[in-house]
């Protein structure tokens, strides 16, 4: 090779340096994850705090058999925080706040922004099954005060008693109150308070990971083209773009 | 068409001997080591005190406890500043990494200044005017980088300030402060390893530096948290696909044969999940895999329950291929259980009787015969269980063995892959953390898995 084209292909080699992204080929990206240390002990306890913190209860109990699994709960109050899960879910908003009574009273008492919108479902039931009369009682007695303590629980009662206003509620503008989402939204909010009560987290922690493979990849898209993961249902690697 | 298909099957078993042998080394790996993970997460060296070998001894004096300096002469130009940097470049596998100092006395003119500099640095020379080093200058306020300039940048600072230096290796930035406050706009451009460096130049200026020995003026553990917090947020942002964990955990339950799991989790699911799912379902159903559950589920429930003579019997009844070579990793890895089995219950002659049938011939296998050595060793203790070698007489080592013969049967089906999709997840995600930091010239906090599953 002449002085000459040894000069323009470091030229060339400086200038790709510069300008495009660490290449990163498919058989290295397969030697650095297969380098990656995984436990299975540890992938077990992901599963297991996935399925203690969503309340499969009896699951958790199988997998603890089938796999050897410590639970990070006393899996007992898993039965528990679903029953008030379910009873928020179908309507029962009383049963509920009892069952969470009955479960840990500080969790109301030390939660009003809870307390009001198991409250509120609870008028928002009322109205679903037409008890116009009980709703307003409910909502001047119960509520109303409630609302004297905290602005933004003024508004979200008075939002809820417009839906007295409409006859044909499914095309109020308020209608989304008596959608099922509410009562999941209420649900998991009291599902969250209840494992926060017994010092768990209240999400679990597989989809964090997985919020954190995708933010990660992005983050090395900056730098690198390498193989990614683009559909976490299939973990199929993809080629680089080139 | 079956030439290629002989070749497939061909390979297909040299990746589950590869993959098999990943699983039993891992697991002696383990064993070793809590060590191995010390060592990984090693602690890097913090910066303690003054270098006093290597500071412009001539212009200043370090005390006895090398944790304040005076600069002592008349100054007359700009070669003999009184520099002096810590016994150690700061840590770069953190978060962040702070330090600060307290100006007792500001001299004739307060030429103090607080920054970083690499290990090249001329040490006559204040932090910042020259390449590679960055300074926070307390006579006019500003901020220097590798030149004689310097760039408006904070308040000056003087005799009763406490100034403090650090790098956010999240965001690359060095960042200051005066009196517990931060001050300036964070400068990006940190190449470690730096120093932690200060820096006199007027007569009878003083500072005392703290290197964390004691309490910061600023509070750099709400730092440290805020930029927590910031990184977790941005994760938090990401979307999901609906109801992606859900399957993932699935196809995991169905990847390990935990059948009864499985079947509880369905039920479950079917009254929780909002009917949005039963259309995803569809989409998923074909994502893990339900080949010969029910025999892999009994042959694991076999093997965690030692009954290894029985998984014997329903390996050689449903899948004789499988067992065909007795010097296969499968047979030495059952074998192995086998012997440890007989261990357990105490019957040692019968342990010794079948070691020599069995587990001797493997010695010759370079890569096995540690975890021979490692069987046979259970027989010189009388109490094996509380010896070096006693994890293998816990369950770990029979799921080993389960996860083993699981992942066999599995490669029966052509389809089959030998890890599970969370398996594979999890490995890209490290992947990628540790690529990113490797980058980054290996700054920042590294990611474990270990430490998030154990944390709550």
């Amino acid at each position: 090779m002449s002085m000459f084209r040894v000069f323009i292909s470091q030229l060339a080699e400086i200038d790709t340096m510069s300008t495009s992204k660490k290449v990163i080929t498919r058989e290295e990206w397969e030697k650095k994850l297969n380098d990656v240390k995984i436990r299975k002990e540890d992938m077990n306890k992901l599963v297991m705090n996935f399925l203690v913190t969503e309340g499969y209860v009896e699951a958790a109990e199988r997998f603890k058999m089938e796999s050897g699994t410590e639970p990070d709960i006393d899996l007992a109050t898993i039965t528990d925080r679903m029953a008030v899960k379910k009873a928020v879910q179908c309507g029962n908003v009383e049963d509920a706040i009892e069952k969470v009574n009955d479960l840990n009273p500080e969790i109301l008492d030390t939660n009003p922004q809870l307390f009001f919108h198991l409250q509120q479902q609870r008028l928002i039931e009322l109205i679903r099954n037409g008890k116009v009369e009980e709703a307003l009682e409910f909502a001047q007695e119960e509520l109303a005060p409630r609302g004297e303590e905290n602005q933004s629980f003024l508004e979200e009662l008075e939002r809820t008693v417009a839906l007295l206003a409409f006859e044909d509620v499914s095309n109020c503008p308020v209608g989304e109150l008596l959608d099922i989402s509410q009562r999941l939204k209420t649900a998991s909010e009291v599902n969250a308070a209840i494992l926060t009560s017994q010092s768990h987290e209240k999400d679990p922690k597989l989809p964090s990971l997985l919020k954190m493979l995708i933010w990660a990849q992005n983050q090395l898209d900056e730098k690198a083209a390498y193989p990614r993961i683009k559909d976490l249902s299939t973990a199929i690697l993809e080629d680089p773009a080139v | 068409m079956g030439n290629n298909q002989q070749e497939t099957r061909l390979s297909l078993s040299g990746r589950s001997e590869e993959e098999i042998l990943r699983l039993v080394l891992n697991r002696r790996r383990c064993n070793e080591g809590e060590k191995v993970i010390e060592e990984e997460e090693e602690q890097e060296q913090v910066p303690t005190h003054l270098n006093t070998i290597n500071s412009s001894g001539g212009f200043l004096i370090v005390s006895p406890d090398k944790l304040s300096v005076q600069y002592t002469n008349v100054h007359l130009h700009g070669h003999d500043v009184g520099v002096v940097q810590a016994n150690c470049p700061a840590p770069t596998k953190c978060l962040v990494y702070y330090f600060e100092i307290y100006v007792k006395n500001a001299g004739a003119k307060g030429q103090i200044a607080i920054g970083f500099t690499n290990e090249h640095f001329k040490m006559r020379r204040q932090p910042g005017w020259e390449t590679n080093s960055y300074g926070y200058h307390g006579d006019d306020g500003l901020l220097y980088r590798g030149q004689g300039k310097g760039e408006n940048f904070g308040p000056t600072f003087t005799s009763g300030d406490t100034i403090g230096g650090g790098i956010n290796y999240a965001s690359q930035e060095f960042f200051f402060t005066k009196n517990g406050k931060l001050v300036g706009n964070p400068y990006k451009d940190v190449k470690g390893p730096l120093f932690p460096t200060v820096a006199v130049h007027s007569q009878n200026e003083e500072v005392n530096i703290n290197f964390g020995q004691q309490r910061f003026v600023f509070d750099i553990e709400a730092f440290a948290q805020e930029e927590r917090l910031k990184q977790h947020m941005s994760i938090e942002k990401v979307l999901l696909p609906l109801n992606v964990s859900h399957w993932i955990v699935r196809s995991y339950l169905l990847h390990y044969g935990y059948q009864d799991t499985l079947n509880s989790y369905d039920m479950a699911s079917k009254s929780t999940l909002p009917p949005i799912a039963v259309v995803q379902e569809n989409g998923f159903s074909e994502h893990g895999n339900m080949f010969a559950l029910n025999h892999r589920k009994l042959l694991r429930q076999l093997i965690r329950s030692g009954d290894i003579d029985s998984a014997f019997g329903k390996l050689r009844e449903w899948y004789p291929q499988i067992i065909q070579n007795d010097m296969s990793i499968i047979c030495f890895l059952l074998h192995c259980q086998k012997f440890i089995e007989l261990v357990q219950v105490g019957e040692l002659e019968e342990a010794v009787i079948y070691a020599r049938a069995e587990l001797a011939k493997f010695f010759e296998i370079a890569s096995l015969a540690g975890l021979v050595q490692d069987c046979i060793a259970l027989l010189a203790y009388e109490e094996p269980s509380k010896s070096p070698v006693g994890y293998l007489l816990g369950m770990g080592q029979r799921e080993v063995a389960a996860d083993a013969v699981n992942i066999m049967v599995l490669l029966e089906d052509p389809q089959s892959c030998t890890k599970s999709h969370l398996e594979m997840l999890l490995r890209q995600l490290t992947a990628c953390c540790l690529e990113k930091r490797a980058i980054n010239g290996d700054q920042g906090e590294a990611f474990q898995l270990q430490s998030v599953v154990q944390s709550s």
